[in-house]
């Protein structure tokens, strides 16, 4: 029979179908498109992107020439302004204020072909360096609240270019998205006076049945009410509310899973589309004490259609044990 | 004289885009697909080109990725009436994407600084 099934912190509800699941294989894996031609963010073509806010390099390369290991650039067509003020106004019942924020582009490799599966231990703690770096400059900024730092990967995850990169984007309020996980477990916090997330992990150490993978410092599992198959949240094992206060050892525990993490899932599901978004504590606030910062990869193998989009509800083919099963025993080199 | 390739399916953009440019002293050329602009862009060695995004067959994007196969340094200015591009890391490779406006003002402005830089 398909269960129901709830998510503790934001009360959604997924339908779990548990009697026709959907092994790796059955899944819908669209393939990348690969468009050869010129890439802006290659090395070499240094010249088509604007100047570089942080890099990774050998040696003592200058800026915004090859050698690098890793670039950060803002958006060379930005949609937000990063100058002036919000000027918050209202229209009646509406709210406006200037279109002010950052996106910046993380280049994470020069590897215009790597992907999950050929990049280094090293190469992902770049990333989380980079990222940690981007999300510490624009904290300093009192006219930002929040970053969004997620990854694209494959067309139909959103990625418009092959050339792996990650990218952030600094506004000025706070998601919904986010909103709703901080009420959520805020509300938790006021009745129980612990952190949701921090009683999500003892329950999954000692349950096991949806750890994908783990190390000394993180735990990666599948979601009790994933709403996609393959869904996986990477979580630090002790409670930490800003993923930039992650010291270097945390980093490189992450840059550890991470790369486990990613490699099992491009091995089970043969290196699917999926996207990777980061949860974070919005700047100057007090929700350190409810609030748990981490990671979440959703491979995109099903479509959000009208049912999704209408109830918020999602059906998900492959229950979260099975699927951290498949990830367990995915071998990777 | 400067050569400017216009690349853009609707008839009155290329009329609009011929009256304004050749006015200012340009030699234009005019093409109405992805296809037909790059056979010019071969022929005639453009000194700027402005393209269009979305054409019927080979698209703006394409052409552009056509172009810089032959030229990084060419400049190319994409132009649209969709803001959706801007997501799209595809554009990188020109050098300035402007919104469609029937005011060429700042198409004006964005050509001269680029064929004098």
């Amino acid at each position: 029979m398909p269960e129901l099934r709830k998510d503790p912190i934001i009360d959604r509800w997924v339908i779990i179908s548990t009697e026709r699941s959907k092994r790796p294989s059955d899944l819908l894996v669209e393939k990348t498109r690969t468009r050869v031609g010129f890439c802006p963010l290659c090395p070499g073509n240094e010249d088509k992107t604007p100047n570089e806010v942080f890099a990774v390099r050998d040696g003592n390369t200058p800026p915004d020439t090859p050698g690098w290991k890793l670039r950060v650039v803002p958006n060379k067509f930005p949609a937000l302004i990063t100058t002036g003020d919000l000027n918050k106004r209202t229209e009646g019942i509406y709210d406006r204020m200037n279109g002010l924020g950052a996106h910046e582009i993380i280049i994470e490799t020069p590897d215009h072909y790597a992907t999950a599966t050929t990049m280094t231990v090293d190469d992902f703690k770049n990333i989380m360096i980079a990222w940690r770096q981007r999300i510490l400059a624009y904290r300093q900024d009192s006219r930002f609240r929040y970053t969004a730092l997620f990854k694209n990967y494959g067309e139909s995850a959103g990625a418009t270019l092959e050339h792996p990169h990650s990218q952030l984007i600094a506004l000025p309020v706070v998601p919904k998205r986010a909103l709703e996980e901080i009420d959520g477990a805020q509300a938790y916090h006021s009745h129980r006076d612990r952190c949701v997330f921090c009683d999500i992990i003892d329950q999954e150490l000692t349950d096991t049945r949806r750890i994908a993978a783990e190390n000394s410092r993180f735990l990666a599992f599948e979601p009790f009410a994933s709403r996609f198959p393959f869904e996986t949240c990477v979580i630090p094992k002790t409670h930490t509310s800003s993923f930039e206060d992650a010291d270097e050892a945390m980093i490189d525990a992450l840059a550890d899973i991470m790369n486990t993490v990613l490699k099992k899932i491009n091995t089970a599901l043969n290196s699917p589309p999926y996207n990777c978004m980061l949860h974070s504590s919005p700047f100057n606030t007090d929700i350190g004490p409810f609030y748990h910062w981490h990671i979440e990869i959703t491979p995109r193998l099903t479509r959000v259609a009208g049912f999704e989009w209408g109830t918020g509800f999602y059906i998900n083919p492959t229950p979260p044990e099975q699927a951290a099963q498949y990830l367990r025993e995915a071998q990777i080199g | 004289m400067k050569k400017l390739l216009f690349a853009d399916d609707e008839e009155s953009i290329r009329l609009l885009y011929k009256e304004e440019f050749e006015e200012l002293g340009y030699e234009v050329l005019l093409a109405s697909d992805g296809q037909e602009a790059l056979a010019m862009f071969y022929l005639h060695a453009p000194d700027l080109l402005v393209i269009d995004i979305k054409m019927p067959g080979m698209d703006g994007i394409e052409l552009l990725q056509r172009v810089r196969e032959q030229s990084r340094q060419v400049p190319v200015i994409l132009c649209t009436a969709y803001g959706e591009y801007r997501q799209n890391l595809e554009t990188w490779a020109s050098d300035e994407y402007v919104v469609k406006s029937a005011n060429l003002d700042g198409l004006i402005k964005r050509i001269e600084r680029l064929l004098h830089t």
